[in-house]
């Protein structure tokens, strides 16, 4: 068995990251994620929301191999579990491999909190417990395994950020546009006076 | 982003659409009542709970499950 841990500060206040990371997929550093879906989400009674959702993903099988397996099996599929809290401002987010659970399971946790010296930031902590079953190399694959999550963790903070960019992006662009309206507007209505 | 379903991804554009914008400006900021998005949501759900059975994914009966640690209000 193998854990592994890390610690990450982004420079974005936590409803920021909050709202990016609903909002992950698709994004160019993760290709390999080709379906979200989610199963079931709701509110619960302290005011938190919970969301189970399942991700599709696909790892660039050569088509060959695909034509013999048949393309239904090329797909991996992860099954994650969210819980947002508006008030103490966490984000909790549990996940695990529901493929390939006989050889192998990828258990991840990523708590998203706001920084507690600098509030404008945000922390997140994430670790993974992996365990190779059955195969005598288990402690070699799970190294390997746990060096594939850690440039995967820095690839999810990036296309974390690639969506925060996004998303401000939009904001930004709808702002402008309003900004015309309105001139156009008074404009329309200062002519309309003369 | 496609749903694992392919007739199913145009009724999650839709569902997502909605959420993002309650999730961003309603419940961030403290005002969870109200489910703008549950019809959509209904939908969405049937396409994808015939999609994950027509393709034999392992989820353990998660969709029949109520919420599962204990509280019960449930807006989906």
């Amino acid at each position: 068995m193998r854990i592994w841990t890390s610690e990450h500060v982004f420079d974005h206040p936590w409803e920021t990251v909050t709202t990016a990371a609903m909002q992950k997929y698709p994004n160019p550093m993760n290709p390999s994620v080709v379906g979200v879906d989610v199963l079931q989400r709701h509110v619960d009674a302290g005011g938190k929301l919970h969301s189970h959702r399942l991700l599709s993903t696909e790892w660039g099988i050569p088509a060959i191999v695909k034509s013999l397996i048949g393309t239904c099996r090329t797909k991996t599929y992860v099954q994650e579990h969210s819980v947002v809290d508006p008030v103490k401002k966490t984000m909790e987010l549990k996940s695990s491999n529901i493929s390939f659970t006989n050889l192998v399971s990828v258990d991840e946790r990523l708590v998203y909190k706001p920084h507690p010296q600098e509030p404008d930031k945000t922390i997140l902590t994430q670790e993974a417990i992996i365990s190779v079953k059955g195969v005598s190399l288990s402690s070699y694959l799970e190294g390997l395994m746990a060096n594939t999550i850690s440039s995967n963790a820095k690839k999810g903070r990036e296309a974390l950020e690639w969506v925060i960019n996004r998303l401000n992006a939009e904001i930004e662009e709808f702002a402008a546009s309003a900004r015309g309206t309105m001139r156009n507007s008074i404009a329309a209505a200062a002519f309309a006076e003369k | 982003m496609n749903s694992v379903g392919e007739a199913c991804t145009e009724l999650k554009r839709e569902y997502d659409q909605c959420f993002n914008r309650w999730f961003a400006e309603k419940f961030l900021k403290g005002e969870s009542s109200g489910d703008p998005c549950g019809q959509l949501f209904k939908r969405y759900q049937l396409c994808v709970q015939k999609a994950i059975k027509e393709k034999d994914i392992p989820i353990e009966g998660l969709e029949f499950m109520g919420p599962s640690k204990g509280k019960t209000e449930n807006s989906s």
